[in-house]
């Protein structure tokens, strides 16, 4: 039985969640597509730019500047992530570099953990957007309405930088053909610093701007980094639109699948991931190309 | 590469297994903790063989790990099953089945998408564990009273409680572990897997299933993982719901990096380090919750500066102390091959498989009409090309002319856009290059695609394994001395490539002209009727060259050939006939007088590379 | 084998004993001080020398963190009482001096994470390591179900922390497990009729339950109880422990027209579920109940209790009817300067229960300690008289309704409910075997 009221609910509440995956999972594509590396410390940098977000917070009292300040520290914590391990991993076999991000995520939960306790914290939402909003079909929070349009303006800030600028021509020059970009004399390892930084950055934004709407812990981007797996192998390795057609897909169809038994949400995605991969390998939106 | 000596390692483990429990109360060491140490360690083997062997990285191994444990869990807690020996035979196979069927959707891809992929299936396992299943499952509660083994073995019964008692138990399944993975990865399946992690590629051109190899190690180590997954309820007396989560397969991975991959023991010594530093930071140096943080640390340490992890590393100082020597030998030796280079004499050359029929006279490989576009452009376009038995055919053009895509569609490399390709009366168009090979064509490649982290005697090995076993076979407990011809056809091919010398000594440590003939002697020791080389004499030196052509006239020798060179002089004082390639078209084909003639000819190459066919 | 035995501290001369006493046991039944040498789980090798070790595991890290904490403190405090002789004690533990036996109790605190395997691990390596000659851990059901069952096989008595689970005492049940605390069925029981009075007959209820043996079996009980006074249920919205956002679930309840939300989460998830349920306006549509109640919940949701009902072990300002809650606050309060909640209470009356029981066995010995609980004698608690059933090992208790207070009424920081009404134990049972309870045995 469809109760209407509870679809449209849910379908909204589906498309807040897929957005805040699309933005997590652009930010992993575009450093695996360009550098080749899948980053497994990618949901480390979601939990840390939410932390970053939170200790800025404490401090200023200004859920903005949390903001600036958490994306800013997870930036800065991927370039150098960048220069000083992950472009010695450039050269070495895949498997490598699976290890090395996957302890480096380690490395960054435990240390959240040993500086803030396993307890969780809490990033109140900013005093404009405090309270519920009726939207007439549902009562929502007014801040999970606001996460919406904020996701929404960074992803189209993205889509900017990789459409209109210089930087994101290399980069999607790369994503198709890397040995070209390799030979258009362009320094390559000062763009994937760059673009290692703005994926990791696209995260930890996420971090930040989800952290009011669920309560901090260490682990908080152990799942995400799974669902954001999901969301790459649906929409392809590597593609930018690939990644956010993959994260509305995925938030509708957990949260879809919600309305008749919660439990079986993830089992629905991970099924629908299976048969993307028997029926298009590549994912929708994906080349083939880098393996 | 472990050692081959008889039964050493074997014995070690025993005296080893035996040893334990008098040894490392003494080191601190709680019995269950050792006992929790061999559950990884069992765990591990199976997991090194698909990474360190194979070179699959699955961060998907819990979901095996969970099965197994659950299913013995299930029937030794809920449905009235009483054999614990059984319940774990049961939840092992189970898990192997499941394996099967995650390796059939997980190993349609490779490299990151493989590790992705393994993740997310995995992940799929909790949550129906979780759901679906947690009738029989527990869900969150896990599956509690978990009984110890006891046998019966008439006289008395043997019942294997806690601690050091139930170590005997856990002690015999790992050494049994052991046995099983040592025959394994010494059997010829095991030198396939490794051929596989080091180049796919190759190990499909020489004609092994590689899928069904890749799917073949999935299924042993997920047994493993379900064998070692009944042993954790065992020795729990609890099935826990945590075995299904990502952090067990993390855990593992880890492990197998710390102690070391590729070495059958690492991920039991990556364990012994990880439960005894648990213990050791978080008791006596007090630090709590920060254990973790120091074995993230460590890990990543070791990742960047020990790639072979603790045991990689001690064989490496191990080396070091009394490599020194051996390696003044070696030198000694190659210096003393140099100055005398011909100083064996040739051996005879090798037969080539027999041929199926052998009243066949027409062509042995005929392409007509073949046709290869990439997008816009033609690489090849209608080209109609025969090559008659025992027939040596050289093949010149430009660059870009097209030559090695030819070479591509022949072997199957690549499939072309239209056009038929026949091999001994048979339409091979549209067969892979792995079925191809085992008809009995192969090529060796322009740009060597050697198993580089094996030796020169092991890369002939596996080459001659695919003929002698087929493309695909389930030997896992034969022994590679039991295959009968292997070693003669190897040694053959060995002197065949003047590389007897260097049987020994790993690719990596070759001389770019001997890489050279090791990669003509991979094809070689296939026993093709119809070889491609590609290149053969690129980037030699003309003395080595002047060796090569030798050996390629020795080689030739009851088998059809075709050379695609650039060396003209070489070329004619080799083939028989010639083809000339332009642009992705036939030119002209003739004997080397005609074509030295051919004003076409000398206008292509005019018009082109002119300094090429002067060379 | 030899070596196993060895290990766990079986000289000859014991050897010797033992095989006298399997003789004398055989052939002289009432002979105890032979067969107390018989080695059984940990004993007599754990009481050797001067002191008892207890290990105890609670959750320091996860969703039930914050209670894990409470019900340490209450174990610390309960192991200084009994060392020092303390006259709580000995209120409930009239033999106790100091002690148990005259052994100095020892413990060792594991971090659990609410996670039954990582309960597991660190109690078998309290059983194997420090020969514990008791065990406690819970605030799981999950948890304390798989103690249960190691405890019967490693045969060491386990004295349950917080578990709301019938199964605890019912299908799950072990002879070498004890509960001290109420559970699922004895809540329902409890807070059901108070709920029918409240908000009349034939309601619709909606569920947010955990999903693990708690939730299952609390849940189910609250179904029962309240099909008898007609209510339905609309949706049941079952979450994983530790879900890190309730928002479908909450869309799902919100959707429902349900009347009333039971909330069964508990710890962190019940805090996090109850802020969302009034940022989704969930209950602004409905009213709240929590069957089990949640220590802390009140200040951590930040006044979402005010007016709802809850069914709980134990609520401070019972102080004013029962004198011993009235000890035991003050002697808490002046160690942690904080009001105990229930968790704290079930820890230290659990184990001043235990104490009790081995100074009547005389002896540590398992098989004689499980018989002085069996005996069914009516003991002290915090909240009047109570017993242990033998057919289940369930103490027989009261359940304590509470309401929470409108901040204006609040006299005090802790005054967080009323004492809406003590339910006495013995009705709110349900039949010994009707939750499929089988002990199992003694050795």
């Amino acid at each position: 039985m469809i109760s209407w009221p509870n679809l449209v609910s849910q379908l909204f509440n589906g498309l807040a969640l897929g957005a805040l995956l699309a933005l997590i999972s652009s930010g992993l594509t575009i450093i695996y597509g360009t550098l080749g590396v899948l980053n497994l410390a990618h949901g480390a940098m979601f939990m840390i730019g939410g932390y970053a977000g939170f200790v800025a917070y404490q401090y200023t009292e200004s859920f903005v500047l949390a903001v600036i300040a958490g994306s800013l520290f997870v930036m800065l914590l991927g370039v150098l992530m960048e220069r000083v391990i992950i472009r010695h991993f450039y050269h070495r076999p895949h498997e490598d570099q699976l290890l090395v991000t996957f302890g480096l995520g380690i490395c960054f939960v435990e240390l959240v953990r040993l500086i803030f306790s396993s307890q969780s914290q809490l990033v109140p939402p900013p005093a404009m957007f405090r309270g519920i909003t009726n939207l007439g079909f549902m009562f929502y929070p007014t801040y999970r309405l606001a996460v919406v349009g904020i996701v929404a303006i960074a992803l189209g800030a993205l889509f900017i930088i990789l459409y209109r600028t210089r930087l994101g021509m290399i980069v999607r020059a790369g994503i198709e053909d890397s040995v070209m970009v390799d030979s258009l004399g362009i320094n390559v390892y000062r763009v994937f610093m760059v673009v290692f930084g703005i994926g990791a950055m696209a995260a930890g934004f996420a971090g930040i701007v989800n952290a009011p709407v669920v309560s901090l812990t260490p682990g908080i981007g152990d799942d995400i980094l799974v669902q954001t797996f999901v969301v790459v192998v649906i929409g392809g390795v590597g593609s930018f639109p690939g990644a956010i057609l993959g994260g509305l897909i995925a938030g509708e169809i957990i949260s879809v699948t919600s309305m008749f038994n919660p439990g079986y949400a993830y089992v629905m995605l991970f099924a629908v991931m299976t048969l993307v991969l028997v029926v298009r390998p590549h994912g929708l939106l994906g080349v083939q190309g880098r393996e | 590469m472990l050692k081959q000596r008889q039964f050493l390692i074997e014995t070690l483990t025993a005296i080893g297994l035996i040893a334990a429990p008098f040894v490392l109360p003494h080191l601190g060491f709680a019995p269950n903790t050792v006992n929790r140490i061999l559950v990884w360690g069992l765990f591990g083997l199976g997991f090194d063989i698909l990474f360190g062997f194979t070179g699959l990285l699955s961060f998907g191994q819990s979901a095996f790990y969970g099965t197994g444990g659950f299913v013995a869990a299930y029937l030794l807690t809920r449905a009235g099953f009483s054999n614990v020996l059984g319940a774990l035979i049961i939840g092992m196979i189970a898990a192997a089945v499941t394996g099967y069927l995650v390796g059939l959707i997980a190993l349609r891809r490779t490299g990151i998408y493989f590790a992705m992929i393994t993740v997310a299936i995995a992940q799929v396992f909790f949550f129906v564990e979780f759901n679906p299943l947690s009738d029989f499952t527990g869900g969150e509660n896990g599956l509690p009273g978990v009984p110890t083994p006891s046998f019966n073995l008439g006289f008395t019964t043997v019942h294997f409680t806690n601690g050091w008692s139930l170590y005997q138990f856990i002690a015999l399944c790992y050494f049994i572990g052991v046995i099983i993975a040592l025959r394994i990865v010494r059997s010829p399946v095991g030198a396939i897997l490794s051929a596989i992690r080091d180049n796919p590629l190759r190990a499909t051109a020489v004609g092994h299933n590689i899928h069904g190899y890749k799917l073949t190690a999935f299924v042993i180590a997920a047994a493993y993982a379900g064998f070692a997954g009944g042993l954790l309820g065992v020795l729990q007396a609890f099935m826990p719901p945590d075995a299904f989560t990502f952090d067990t397969s993390g855990q593992l991975v880890m492990q197998t990096a710390i102690g070391g991959r590729s070495t059958l023991f690492g991920p039991l010594v990556g364990a012994a380090v990880w439960l005894f530093l648990q213990d050791f930071l978080q008791a006596a140096l007090g630090l709590g919750a920060a254990w973790k943080l120091v074995l993230g640390v460590v890990f990543v340490l070791l990742v960047c500066f020990l790639r072979g992890g603790i045991i990689g590393g001690l064989a490496d100082l191990y080396r070091l102390a009394s490599g020194r020597r051996k390696r003044t030998e070696a030198e000694a030796e190659q210096e003393a091959t140099d100055a005398a280079p011909t100083r064996q004499p040739a051996p005879a050359s090798m037969q080539a498989k027999e041929v199926e029929h052998p009243a066949y006279s027409r062509p042995i490989l005929k392409a007509t009409g073949l046709t290869k576009r990439y997008g816009g452009l033609v690489a090849n376009s209608d080209i109609d090309f025969s090559v008659n038995q025992g027939e040596l055919r050289g093949i010149i053009g430009p660059n870009g002319a097209g030559k090695s895509t030819f070479f591509k569609m022949l072997t199957c490399e690549v499939a072309p856009t239209s056009g038929q390709i026949v091999f001994e009366g048979r339409d091979i168009t549209g067969l892979k290059i792995t079925e191809v090979c085992q008809l009995g064509l192969t090529k060796s490649y322009q740009v060597n695609q050697l198993f580089t982290g094996l030796t020169v005697r092991q890369n002939l090995t596996i080459a001659a394994l695919a003929e002698l076993r087929g493309k695909f076979r389930l030997d896992l407990f034969r022994k590679l001395s039991g295959i009968k011809g292997l070693a003669e056809q190897v040694e053959h091919t060995l002197a065949l490539v003047n590389l007897t010398r260097r049987a020994d000594t790993p690719v990596s440590e070759l001389a770019y002209g001997e890489k050279r003939r090791l990669e003509i002697g991979l094809a070689l020791a296939t026993s093709p009727r119809l070889l491609l080389l590609d290149e053969p004499l690129a980037g030699m030196s003309p003395r080595e060259r002047v060796e090569t052509v030798k050996l390629l006239k020795l080689i030739a020798r009851g088998r059809t050939m075709i050379i695609i060179d650039h060396d003209m002089d070489a070329l004619f004082e080799l083939v028989e006939r010639i083809t000339v390639l332009q642009e992705g078209r036939v030119l002209v084909s003739g004997t080397p007088e005609e074509i030295k003639t051919n004003a076409a000819v000398q206008e292509a190459y005019l018009g082109g590379v002119h300094g090429e066919i002067a060379a | 084998m030899t070596d196993n035995l060895i290990r766990r501290g079986l000289s000859r001369r014991s050897l010797l004993q033992t095989t006298a006493g399997l003789i004398g046991g055989s052939v002289l039944p009432a002979m105890p001080a032979l067969a107390e040498d018989r080695p059984i789980g940990t004993y007599p090798a754990g009481v050797s020398g001067s002191t008892a070790f207890i290990g105890i595991s609670v959750p320091r890290t996860g969703t039930y963190a914050v209670q894990g904490e409470d019900e340490l403190k209450g174990y610390q405090l309960a192991i200084e009482h009994i060392n020092s002789g303390h006259d709580l004690i000995k209120k409930i533990s009239p033999k106790t001096s100091k002690g148990v036996l005259g052994k100095e109790l020892k413990f060792g605190v594991a971090d659990s994470a609410a996670k039954p395997n990582e309960a597991v691990q660190a109690q078998q390596r309290f059983i194997s390591e420090n020969k514990a000659i008791m065990i406690t851990g819970g605030t799981s059901s999950a948890v304390a179900v798989a103690l249960n069952k190691l405890a019967q096989r490693e045969k060491v008595i386990f004295v349950c922390g917080i578990s709301g689970s019938n199964d605890t005492t019912g299908k799950d049940c072990v002879r070498y497990g004890f509960r001290q605390n109420f559970f699922g069925q004895t809540a329902a029981a409890a807070i059901g009729p108070v709920m029918a009075k409240e908000f009349g007959k034939g309601k619709k209820a909606a569920y947010l339950t955990p999903d693990y043996t708690y939730g299952h079996t609390v849940t189910k009980s609250m179904q029962d109880f309240l099909a008898t006074a007609g209510w339905t249920t609309v949706t049941n919205q079952v979450a994983p422990l530790g879900a890190p956002d309730y928002s479908s679930y909450l869309l799902n309840v919100a959707n429902s027209g349900a009347d009333v939300l039971i909330n069964v989460n508990w710890g962190h998830d019940a805090v996090l579920s109850t802020q969302q349920a009034k940022q989704f306006g969930v209950l602004d549509k409905m009213k709240l109940v929590v069957p089990y109640q949640v220590p802390f919940i009140a200040r951590e949701t930040g006044g979402l209790m005010q007016g709802v009902y809850a069914a709980t072990d134990y609520w401070w300002t019972l102080e004013d009817k029962f004198p011993l809650a009235k000890m035991f606050n003050e002697a808490f309060e002046k160690k942690y300067g904080y009001k105990p909640e229930w968790g704290a209470e079930n820890a230290y009356v659990s184990f001043a229960h235990w104490a009790r029981m081995c100074e009547q066995a005389g002896s540590f010995n398992p098989p004689d300690v499980i018989k002085a609980y069996e005996k069914g004698e009516t003991i002290p608690s915090l909240v009047g008289d109570v017993h242990y059933r033998p057919e289940d090992h369930q103490c027989v208790r009261p359940v304590v309704i509470v309401k929470g207070k409108q901040q204006k009424d609040m006299k005090n920081k802790e005054d967080w409910y009323d004492v809406v009404e003590v339910v006495p134990g013995d009705g709110l049972m349900q039949k010994p075997d009707a939750f499929g309870c089988h002990l199992g045995d003694y050795s």
